[in-house]
């Protein structure tokens, strides 16, 4: 019967129960909504990292981050190549020489990442020949040949075909040069990488840089799992104890940090949406009680104990609850399914985002466990919400209560 | 001898700048089956009274007893469950709960002492014939006019079996014909089943239906008169 009471009370003003529904699931949908949004950017952001940029974890000399300099290579290399080869989990390993360049056109000059990679290798760890948008891949010219950026070539004022002088250290600390030809240009989706990254061939570099053919300076590791890539770098550390074993999160700057704020980031939106209902649900609730002063009163005098009277209140406010927050969510659900499967194009934005290493293209997706907390965190607003208005009813004194007018 | 309602120079001072003596060293017994109206002019204590007796309001001094429990010893819960078992509320404004029909405004006090289901709308069905809106049992109080609220009223005061129904006022909205009406339904609970009925009104039409009319005045009785 309390419950049918609880239940007839609140449409007994319609439209004011509606209003708090209606602002309860508009909160819930902008919340789960924005948390999505948030979600898929970072996840995007997360594939980036592991696929484009860092794969799940490299090997280094320990200096070698810190310093880069062409001295510092990975000794053993090979031995680690046959670890990766046969490692469960690895769906491949590359090794890379890297070195910080000036690069010259005949326009400009300006700075650069020089990495020397295997073709056929980065195709598997980074997908490197997928992104390239005019050229071909290391295959057009056969003498040092060079990958570089949409944004470099703008900057550089350079175009396919044309020449480029890189300045480097070679191992004995010696400025060299070398001329390469652009056979291909890419865009990342990185802007930051594409600001300085600009790929050659590995074997083209020992030469230059009097590096031995299996001197490199990383070996970088994709993996079937992301959650494997902590453990096995530990593992390997274990193993390779005079390298440096990095996975993503402590190679990308900000990574960690960013996967363990990215769900609390969506609760505190959300959390901060439900405070601001939780005040509308307490006054809707106390103009409920108010408004029924002398019922309530009526109530407590013909026997309903405090905690019925409490309860009813309590009810009153869950079931207004528990209609707007799942409306909310399920329209959220329907929302981020929608554009989820299309992607929200951020437009103009999207070129800034894309600077900052984001996609300019968001998939906002929302984890089941997310919208299970959220709900339990509607249920957990609603009965803070009930709270304050229930005492009001409590502290009713039923002689004075049944008076009032 | 055992009264159903027993009080004992009972007081009532309401404080505040200049304290208001409600009611004033008020005795009273009243024994099972009277039909009594306490009567009186505004501001005599008769609502105060009443709401001392029903366990709604604490007395500053004095004693009341009903069926033999002290009231005054009784913490808050302990009144709400006495009410529930022992009281019937009528109220002036009728009081009946809007979202429920009248079957389960008057269901929903016996819901409470966990009575069986077919016992319970046994009860409840009898109870709305006997105030004669049997065929309104499923109305809600919005379709119901203001003498068959009270009736309903009437029925939700005893669907509980109390020692005694405690009515405030109980025709003061009322017109004629349903005060009338009302009254007939309550001489006849009280009559052919023994319930104990205790007015306060200044309505001549109850008066002259009650057996005894205890006249306050002042917070004190200044007549208590037996029919």
């Amino acid at each position: 019967m309390l419950t049918k009471i609880a239940w007839r009370n609140i449409w007994r003003n319609k439209i004011r129960s509606l209003v708090v529904i209606i602002a309860l699931a508009l909160g819930l949908w902008a919340g789960a909504f924005s948390s999505a949004f948030y979600e898929g950017m970072m996840k995007q952001r997360i594939n980036d990292v592991i696929e484009s940029e860092m794969s799940h974890f490299q090997f280094h000399e320990p200096n070698f981050r810190e310093e880069l300099q062409a001295k510092y290579f990975i000794s053993g290399a090979e031995s680690i190549e046959a670890d990766m080869a046969s490692a469960p989990h690895v769906i491949g390993s590359t090794g890379r020489v890297v070195a910080t360049a000036m690069m010259g056109s005949a326009n400009k000059n300006g700075a650069a990442k020089l990495i020397g990679v295997d073709p056929e290798k980065e195709k598997v760890v980074t997908k490197l020949n997928e992104k390239l948008i005019e050229g071909d891949y290391f295959e057009s010219v056969s003498r040092n040949p060079i990958l570089i950026s949409q944004k470099m070539a703008e900057s550089f004022h350079v175009k396919l075909k044309s020449k480029l002088v890189l300045t480097v250290q070679d191992l004995n600390g010696e400025i060299v040069a070398s001329s390469f030809r652009v056979v291909g240009i890419y865009k990342s989706g990185n802007g930051m990488l594409d600001e300085v990254n600009a790929y050659v061939r590995r074997s083209d570099l020992p030469s230059i840089m009097s590096l031995d053919a299996q001197d490199y300076h990383e070996i970088a590791v994709l993996l079937d799992n992301h959650d494997l890539a902590e453990p096995m770098a530990a593992e390997y550390q274990e193993k390779y104890p005079n390298l440096e074993v990095k996975s993503w999160l402590d190679l990308a700057t900000g990574m960690r940090y960013m996967v363990e704020a990215g769900s609390t980031f969506a609760y505190v939106i959300v959390g901060i949406i439900l405070i601001a209902l939780l005040f509308s649900i307490i006054n809707t609730m106390l103009m409920a009680v108010m408004e029924r002063t002398r019922e309530i009163g009526m109530l407590m005098a013909v026997g309903f104990n405090k905690r019925k009277v409490f309860m009813m209140i309590m009810l009153e406010t869950v079931f207004l609850s528990m209609i707007g927050g799942p409306l909310g969510l399920l329209v959220a659900f329907l929302f981020i399914q929608a554009t989820g499967t299309n992607g929200i194009d951020l437009g103009a934005m999207g070129e800034t985002y894309n600077e900052l290493g984001f996609s300019a293209i968001v998939y906002p997706e929302l984890a089941l466990e997310s919208y299970i907390n959220i709900t339990v965190m509607v249920f957990a607003m609603a009965i803070l919400a009930a709270i304050y208005p229930a005492r009001k009813a409590l502290k009713l004194n039923p002689s004075e209560a049944i008076r009032k007018i | 001898m055992k009264y159903v309602i027993e009080t004992t120079e009972v007081s009532k001072i309401y404080d505040g700048v200049v304290p208001v003596k409600a009611v004033d060293e008020v005795s009273l017994q009243i024994e099972n089956n009277e039909f009594t109206a306490i009567v009186g002019p505004s501001g005599s204590g008769k609502t105060t009274l009443l709401n001392m007796i029903g366990g709604l309001d604490r007395p500053t001094s004095g004693s009341i007893k009903v069926n033999g429990f002290e009231l005054a010893n009784m913490s808050e819960n302990e009144l709400i469950d006495f009410r529930l078992k022992h009281i019937g509320f009528v109220f002036q404004s009728y009081n009946l709960i809007p979202v429920l029909t009248a079957k389960e405004n008057t269901e929903f006090i016996i819901l409470m002492q966990k009575i069986d289901k077919k016992l319970r709308d046994e009860r409840v069905e009898k109870l709305l014939k006997e105030v004669g809106l049997g065929d309104k049992m499923n109305s809600r109080p919005t379709q119901l006019s203001g003498g068959q609220q009270q009736r309903v009223a009437v029925a939700r005061a005893l669907a509980s079996k109390p020692d005694f129904v405690l009515a405030d006022e109980p025709t003061a909205n009322l017109d004629s014909k349903s005060t009338e009406n009302l009254l007939d339904i309550m001489a006849r609970l009280n009559q052919e089943e023994g319930v104990t009925f205790v007015f306060s009104t200044h309505d001549q039409r109850v008066i002259d239906r009650a057996r005894r009319v205890v006249t306050l005045v002042d917070g004190k009785i200044s007549s208590d008169e037996r029919r």
